[in-house]
């Protein structure tokens, strides 16, 4: 369970850009939440937040229960990221980027192995497990980032465009992982600025342009409150463009 | 709280297990970018025998030169006993060719002995003849020569003077009322002032040069390849994520300054070098001493580098800028060995300088003084902590993250 409530960040000298204002949704645990919106909407900063790698201006939000701020190693503890920014070590193995994770999260021994061997094999990731990531194309690259964000089998997980740079394949099996994890009870938070994705996958949709929510439902309870036929026109008429529309 | 709402959760891990781990896959990771791993580590066991090897040569070079002296000389007709002189004294002498001068100024000819043509009239008639030494003193590799022929000149007139006295039936000590004895104070490992520079240098350049690669590779690398953002949003803090950065660093960089000096020891010990004449010594005692000097220097760099290497955004960027550093750090020793005066007590809380003197009385086959020992500890134990502390600051900044 995540739950924003009037979040706000501004950057720049004298916070002139207003990257996230008053932001407040929920995302409840079993069920995969959409960030939608434009490339910079704030959805990047709006997940930072939430990884409590970002200090809120005002506002505040809570993981599981825990304030991202006063509590944000313990946040971090049960959080899985698959950040922006998903570099994996390249001299390193997938086991041992997956490993690595897993230690710092504090598990040791066999308990580790067991977990890597479990999620490497359910990622379909075992029979390359032992190569160097070097040589990975971008689905399999993924897949470890997954794997080692989930490593500690985390309560909430927040994806921020996982499905960029992927091909049509990886994406249905990202899909079917993101589903089972939603089967687990688990809380899913997943931003693309792409509609398609979020209507094909989300069970609730949060719409952001311009640092601000416009929009929040159901893909029905959306359609319904724009006075549109499709999404695709919601969205349009929501954001006030046609940005993101390009699948 | 944590374990009472979800009880599979794992163990909280401790800082010190964090840290370990940090450590544990960076070392793994540098071990695993063979081709920069190799490139130092051979270098640096590989640096001591090609190093002392050349220079041991360059200088058994200029003894031999020395020892059988070739002059050539200009008017030998002149002053035949002179040369009879020389030639018992075991100079080859070879006639000048013409343009004698501009060979000199050119480097082919060292030195030239030029006898005037009225040197055999001056001589008979009892007025100091003229004979001229032709050299050009800017070349180091000349001066051996040029002493000992000046010496060899020097013997002729002395003998030449008594002959002349004793001829007159006065006693040759009347002319000669002062004698200058040479005591030389150095001993044998004190002498090859030139080689003691160059191990101490190249020792403290090993611990300069050991961590570099690792320390900007596990910095701006991270940073450019990506890394480092999931790896701040572990439970890792940022305190953890450095002291283990700087503890596999540090460690790497010891084993760089290991090798580099196990080079020195089996070439000095075990290698068939051409005797010189100095014959320091760089045995396990002396191995031991470079250790404990270089210390602090092993825990420095890798530090200060970490922060050069947090302050840039890619890999290359951290190397522009650690070469300024690296260009300070290895002048001090050269303008320490410039300033040739007996250095102050404080040097040894300058970093680079405390360390190179202390060294260099490594080198003389002296104790080392535990007072200016301690001192050398002072400054790059506190400056590496300082360094830690302002990495630890700079990568919790959120500013970290735009560098993208």
């Amino acid at each position: 369970m995540i739950d924003v409530a009037g979040l706000t960040k501004s950057f720049g000298k004298r916070g002139e850009v207003h990257a996230v204002a008053d932001v407040t949704f929920a995302a409840p645990s079993g069920a995969i939440t959409g960030l939608l919106g434009p490339n910079g909407a704030g959805k990047t900063t709006l997940l930072r937040m939430l990884a409590t790698l970002v200090v809120p201006d005002a506002g505040r939000a809570a993981v599981g229960g825990l304030d991202i701020v006063r509590d944000r190693y313990a946040v971090r503890e049960r959080i899985g990221v698959l950040s922006d920014a998903r570099g994996l070590y390249q001299r390193l193995t997938a086991r041992e980027n997956v490993r690595y994770y897993g230690a710092l999260h504090g598990l040791t021994g066999r308990a580790l192995e067991a977990r890597v061997d479990r999620l490497l094999d359910a990622l379909g990731l075992a029979a390359i497990a032992d190569r160097r990531t070097q040589g990975f194309s971008q689905g399999e690259k993924m897949k470890v980032a997954i794997a080692r964000a989930l490593v500690h089998d985390p309560d909430s997980i927040l994806l921020d465009e996982p499905t960029n740079g992927l091909d049509i394949m990886s994406v249905r099996a990202l899909r079917e992982q993101l589903r089972a994890l939603r089967g687990e009870g688990k809380c899913l938070l997943f931003s693309s600025h792409v509609m398609q994705e979020v209507a094909a996958l989300c069970d609730r949709i949060v719409i952001l342009a311009r640092g601000r929510v416009v929009a929040a439902g159901t893909a029905d309870e959306l359609v319904t409150q724009a006075g549109t036929r499709t999404l695709e026109d919601a969205f349009v008429a929501l954001i006030g463009s046609g940005e993101g529309l390009a699948a | 709280m944590t374990a009472a709402v979800q009880p599979t959760r794992p163990p909280q891990a401790s800082p010190v297990s964090r840290v370990l781990a940090i450590a544990r896959k960076e070392l793994t990771d540098m071990f695993r970018d063979r081709r920069t791993a190799m490139v130092t580590l051979v270098s640096a066991i590989a640096a001591g025998p090609i190093f002392l090897i050349l220079i041991f040569n360059l200088i058994a070079n200029q003894a031999d030169r020395a020892r059988d002296l070739r002059l050539p000389v200009v008017g030998r007709e002149h002053a035949p006993a002179l040369a009879a002189f020389l030639e018992r004294q075991q100079v080859t002498l070879t006639d000048a060719p013409a343009d004698y001068e501009a060979q000199i100024r050119r480097g082919d000819l060292d030195v030239v002995l030029v006898v005037d043509p009225t040197f055999a009239r001056d001589a008979a008639s009892g007025k100091p003849a003229t004979v001229r030494l032709v050299f050009d003193r800017s070349r180091d590799r000349a001066r051996p020569l040029i002493d000992q022929a000046t010496q060899l000149l020097r013997g002729y007139n002395r003998l030449w003077g008594q002959q002349r006295l004793v001829l007159r039936g006065v006693a040759g000590s009347v002319a000669s009322p002062l004698i200058v004895e040479d005591v030389d104070l150095a001993t044998p490992q004190q002498s090859g002032a030139l080689v003691l520079f160059l191990v101490a240098y190249y020792g403290l350049f090993a611990s300069v040069m050991g961590g570099m690669a690792v320390s900007l590779d596990t910095t701006a690398g991270e940073r450019e390849r990506q890394s480092l953002e999931p790896l701040l949003m572990t439970p890792a803090r940022p305190g953890e994520i450095v002291a283990g950065k700087w503890l596999a660093a540090s460690t790497f960089n010891a084993l760089v300054v290991a090798l580099t000096l196990t080079g020195f020891y089996i070439t000095l010990s075990f290698a068939p070098l051409p005797a010189v004449g100095v014959p320091f010594l760089f045995g396990a005692r002396e191995f031991g001493r470079f250790v404990i000097v270089l210390l602090p220097m092993i825990a420095l760099l890798p530090a200060v580098l970490l922060y050069v290497g947090s302050r840039a955004r890619a890999y290359r960027e951290a190397q522009a800028n650690v070469s300024v550093l690296l260009f300070v750090v290895s002048l001090l020793p050269v303008v320490q060995l410039f300033l040739q005066r007996k250095e102050p007590d404080w040097i040894a809380l300058v970093p680079v300088s405390g360390q190179y003197s202390l060294l260099n009385v490594a080198l003389r086959g002296e104790a080392l003084p535990w007072a200016q020992l301690l001192l050398s500890y002072v400054t790059p134990l506190v400056l590496a902590a300082v360094f830690l502390a302002a990495v630890a600051r700079l990568i919790s900044r959120e500013s970290i993250l735009a560098g993208k």
